[in-house]
């Protein structure tokens, strides 16, 4: 047969209830060892005590027949002087026809029954012991023996005593023990409670720091568990950075393939340029969509991989300076300024390549338009806009800036607000989106140098 | 004018030397990292296009390998990653100037004639020197108003001569820079195109500086002088 216990689910349950079970058995054997003990040690005690009596009726008798008296006075208990009270004795002549009988007074006008009429057999000694009915009606223990004390006469001495008062102690001491075990069970019980709280404690944290891992909280599980639950923990963060190695490697080889691809797609634009004609045209329009599909999905695979990104913190100076020398490489015919940078404290919660990615697209477009100069210039803003610290990028241009109402749609993907400037005209969106996936924002304002600002909001500090 | 073109795809390798050479240049290949670094270290070009990715040896290596040795020939990087994050680790490499994949033949070109022009120091893709005007884009030569037809091999000793006017140049510097690797060298072939442009300009405009080499004259005036 299954145990029940088998079906339950929960851990702290099994435990639980394993323990008050097994508190219930060995707390209910005790007592009934107890009992059994204590009713023996008692029932020993009373016999003891008929025997004392006995042995005192049966040495008075023998003394009184020497001494020409006939049956005993006193046996210091008044228990024998109380008419009912339980305790009797009896001492009953045998070699004489009368059948004299003494007894006690407690015994009042009743008569003891005889153990040997009852047939029980007699000890070692002449005793007999038994149990038999009294003249009270109550069940009385009963002993018994015959003595032959020579020329006084032959005598049956009996003492017998109600077992009441031993049962209603023994009852006292089970009701003792009772509460006394119910008690014990009870504290057993928070205690198992307790132990299984404390016990488990340890599982529930590593739940927790596994629950934060999904969400994005922090990268492993960091805590520190006890011996049974360290390996345990231990093998998650294997677990935990192999998937994150797969998920790299998978990233990392759609990004190769990706790049892969874009060799033999100049080659295909470059030979279909080589050679008009209408399949030229249909070569070039189809690596046209081939072009945007890759883009597309390297945009898909980096914004993935960006989720991993939280907790990075970039210095933005260097970042900054770097696309600056290799701005003014890029415009350094064309006679465009680019200056600025940016205080070398200054960090940006993300990912390098994005914040470069986001700066370098402003720049570029700032520098195709400019007459002469981009500036760019960040900040803390700690304003009431913000309810946490962020960087502000501000990029300036001095060039023909932008009207109101087409600086929406100069952020929109693909949107091209003039064909004759090159780039694929990504450059504002990928800004918009990037900034966006970092819970930024990007507003274009006019400059006060006469063209377009270009501010950035992005978490930082 | 003479280039190395540094890609490992065959096919992108032969379309780019053949839009090069067809715009009046001479140009080495190299497909694999190793051969274009040696190429580039041991070769006195004009300019490089250089792919980023390639094998034994990338791109940005090669670059900082050739930017150490004190190389400084303008280079083109052609890159298939085009993130800003990777176009800056090309500029601080060396690069000077960047095409991402795929990209037209028109792109490489032009931003090749910009380097060459931004290395000599001319502004725009015309250079005049007196009476002669020198289109790079167009690869057209115009003589006081009027075209002059030339030889590939004639227009890149003017080409030459022209983006370095008003220095002297070397016999052995034109054959370096005029003639790929493969071209059977031979000093006298110079002699023989100077007096073939001599004629064909029908201008004073390349002067023998005798026991070094030729001149281009920077203006009329100076080829006046000289005269």
């Amino acid at each position: 047969m299954r145990l029940p216990i088998g079906s339950i689910r929960s851990i702290a349950a099994r435990l639980f209830l394993t323990a008050a079970a097994m508190s219930l058995v060995v707390l209910l054997i005790a007592s009934i060892l107890l009992t059994a003990y204590y009713r023996s040690e008692a029932e020993e005690v009373f016999e003891r005590r008929l025997d004392v009596y006995l042995r005192a009726i049966v040495a008075d008798v023998s003394e009184s027949g020497q001494e020409g008296r006939t049956g005993p006075g006193q046996l210091g208990d008044p228990q024998f002087e109380l008419p009912g009270s339980g305790w009797y004795w009896q001492i009953t002549r045998l070699d004489d026809k009368s059948h004299e009988i003494k007894a006690s007074r407690s015994l009042f006008a009743g008569m003891l029954p005889k153990l040997s009429d009852l047939g029980v057999p007699a000890e070692v000694g002449g005793f007999r012991r038994g149990y038999a009915l009294g003249p009270d009606g109550r069940r009385l223990r009963i002993v018994e023996r015959v003595i032959d004390v020579g020329d006084v006469g032959i005598y049956l001495v009996q003492v017998a005593g109600s077992g009441e008062e031993m049962e209603e102690q023994i009852g006292r001491f089970r009701f003792a023990l009772i509460v006394a075990f119910g008690a014990l069970a009870i504290a057993l019980a928070i205690g198992a409670a307790f132990q299984v709280r404390f016990g488990l404690r340890p599982l529930r944290q590593l739940q927790r720091e596994l629950a934060s891992i999904r969400r994005g909280e922090r990268e492993r599980i960091m805590g520190n568990y006890p011996s049974e639950v360290a390996p345990l923990a231990d093998e998650l963060n294997l677990l935990i950075s192999a998937n994150r190695d797969i998920l790299e490697r998978a990233r990392t080889q759609v990004g190769n393939l990706a790049h892969a691809l874009k060799t033999p797609l100049s080659v295909i634009v470059n030979e279909a340029d080589a050679a008009p004609g209408q399949l030229a045209q249909k070569v070039q329009e189809q690596a046209q969509i081939m072009r945007d599909q890759i883009s597309f999905y390297l945009d898909r695979a980096r914004a993935a991989a960006r989720g991993g990104a939280l907790g990075a913190a970039t210095p933005v100076a260097p970042s900054i300076d770097a696309l600056l020398r290799a701005f003014s490489k890029i415009y350094g015919d064309t006679g465009v300024i680019f200056s600025g940078g940016a205080d070398p404290l200054l960090r940006f919660l993300g990912e390098r390549q994005d914040l470069e990615e986001m700066i370098g697209n402003l720049l570029d477009n700032a520098g195709k338009w400019a007459k002469s100069r981009v500036t760019i210039d960040v900040s803390v803003d700690s304003g009431e806009t913000a309810s946490r610290p962020a960087l502000r990028v501000i990029i300036d241009d001095d060039g023909p800036g932008l009207a109101p109402h087409l600086r929406a749609t100069a952020t929109q993907r693909g949107r091209r607000l003039d064909e004759t400037k090159p780039g694929s005209g990504l450059g504002l969106s990928i800004v918009v989106d990037l900034a966006a996936a970092y819970g930024g924002s990007l507003q274009l304002n006019d400059s006060p140098s006469g063209g377009l600002r270009a501010e950035l909001q992005l978490p930082g500090f | 004018m003479r280039l190395l073109v540094v890609e490992d795809d065959k096919d992108l390798n032969r379309q780019i030397v053949r839009a090069l050479e067809q715009s009046g240049y001479a140009v080495d290949r190299a497909f694999d990292g190793e051969e274009g670094c040696h190429l580039g270290e041991t070769e006195p070009y004009d300019a490089v296009v250089l792919d980023i990715g390639l094998p034994k040896k990338d791109g940005v290596t090669i670059l900082e390998e050739w930017r150490a040795a004190g190389r400084d020939m303008p280079v083109l990087i052609l890159t298939a990653r085009d993130r800003w994050s990777d176009k800056v680790q090309g500029f601080d490499a060396g690069a000077d100037d960047y095409v991402s994949k795929p990209f037209h033949m028109e792109e490489v070109l032009a931003r090749i004639r910009a380097l060459l022009r931004r290395a000599t120091g001319h502004a725009t893709n015309e250079i005049v020197c007196g009476a002669v005007r020198l289109d790079t884009k167009a690869g057209r030569v115009v003589v006081d108003g009027a075209p002059v037809k030339l030889t590939s091999h004639e227009y890149r000793l003017l080409a030459y001569l022209m983006h370095h006017s008003g220095r002297v140049v070397s016999r052995s510097e034109i054959i370096e820079h005029l003639y790929d690797q493969d071209f059977d060298r031979d000093s006298n072939t110079v002699e023989v195109f100077v007096g073939r442009l001599r004629k064909k300009l029908g201008v004073d405009l390349i002067q023998t500086v005798r026991g070094l080499g030729y001149m281009a004259a920077a203006s009329a005036k100076d080829a006046g002088e000289k005269r």
